[in-house]
């Protein structure tokens, strides 16, 4: 009896924490991301330094996936790799806290607009022949660039207007 | 993709025109993946979707070679994501999925955005509690401060989110409107 409280408070955090990597793997899923790369990035927060057998232990998926996973994810620049010198083995840290990586990827979402911009341009330079014009799916290909053309920069003032508003708030903290 | 050979296209779309969407669908697989992490085949056919807006699961296994279990698993999630909709085709067992809207400007999407933040900032606040009302026993456990770090940096990510959606509402809130 004496050994039940103790236990039933490790199951406590171990439910809590479960449940947080519930609810990230469901925002990533509901972003498009597969469940399982949602899962590992939600365990890689929660853990902030993981190595692939961990990740296998935590999630039980194959060794093959997660390191799929965590290449991404290094190439995101979510992860910094470095190795154990004892073991060899390789460790995968968070770059920056939770905060500091969500906000960092705001500057992603903000190439990604430019880098969509750039693209459409060179779309809109094929699409313009004008023996175009009357072939079957044009008007497609036309509304879709319309409608993007429009909508794009809408979204890039979004997102410079939230990290101008971030970033004093941050400022004006650091100051009081 | 899946597959080199180009299938017989279901809406009759002219190769020349067929070519400008592959490029479109291939830079939406590959920088989707590189800058927000969505998943290249949900990218692709969400990209088939933001152009022909209307799509059974068959003409989905048509444009992309993807299997049949791939295809009905990615508009799943697209249904859950609020990106499509389902809808029976009359007479028939079959269904057709719409984007009614590009998600860049549908009430629908953000609606669903919203509702995902709220619950989100229920669920994370309940857990704070839990930890809160047991930190005494709790705090030398293992994983117990980095549980609690998580949480309270969501949150206060989460507590930014009525200031983004305002700004969305500012900016995009007219397109959302128009197409309505």
């Amino acid at each position: 009896m004496e050994n039940s409280k103790p236990r039933l408070i490790e199951k406590k955090l171990r439910t809590v924490e479960k449940r947080l990597v519930d609810l990230l793997t469901k925002a990533g899923y509901l972003k498009g991301r597969s469940r399982k790369f949602s899962e590992i990035t939600a365990h890689i927060y929660i853990h902030q330094e993981v190595t692939q057998k961990l990740l296998r232990k935590l999630t039980g998926y194959s060794l093959g996936t997660i390191s799929t996973t965590l290449q991404t994810l290094e190439k995101q620049g979510l992860v910094r790799r470095h190795s154990d010198p004892d073991t060899h083995e390789y460790h995968y840290e968070l770059d920056g806290t939770v905060s500091q990586t969500l906000f960092r990827s705001l500057g992603d979402v903000q190439r990604y607009l430019y880098q969509m911009k750039e693209f459409f341009r060179g779309i809109e330079a094929k699409l313009g022949h004008p023996h175009l014009s009357r072939k079957k799916g044009y008007e497609n290909i036309r509304q879709f660039l319309d409608e993007f053309n429009v909508i794009v920069p809408a979204h890039e003032r979004v997102f410079q207007r939230f990290q101008t508003v971030v970033s004093d708030a941050k400022a004006k903290r650091e100051v009081q | 993709m899946a597959s080199n050979k180009i299938p017989q296209d279901p809406h009759g779309f002219d190769p020349e025109i067929r070519q400008i969407e592959q490029e479109i669908v291939e830079f939406f697989a590959e920088k989707s993946l590189e800058f927000i992490g969505r998943h290249p085949i949900i990218a692709i056919v969400m990209a088939y979707f933001d152009i022909r807006r209307s799509l059974t699961q068959q003409d989905l296994q048509d444009l992309t070679g993807f299997s049949a279990g791939t295809i009905s698993k990615s508009v799943r999630q697209l249904v859950d994501m609020n990106v499509v909709t389902k809808e029976t085709i009359p007479g028939t067992h079959k269904h057709i999925y719409r984007m009614e809207k590009l998600p860049f400007t549908s009430a629908r999407y953000f609606g669903g955005t919203g509702k995902l933040v709220e619950e989100m900032e229920k669920e994370l606040k309940e857990m704070k509690e839990t930890l809160d009302n047991h930190a005494e026993e709790m705090k030398d456990l293992k994983g117990y401060r980095k549980i609690y770090t998580t949480i309270t940096q969501l949150l206060e990510l989460i507590s930014t989110a009525p200031m983004f959606m305002a700004l969305i509402d500012e900016e995009v809130g007219k397109f959302i409107k128009e197409n309505k």
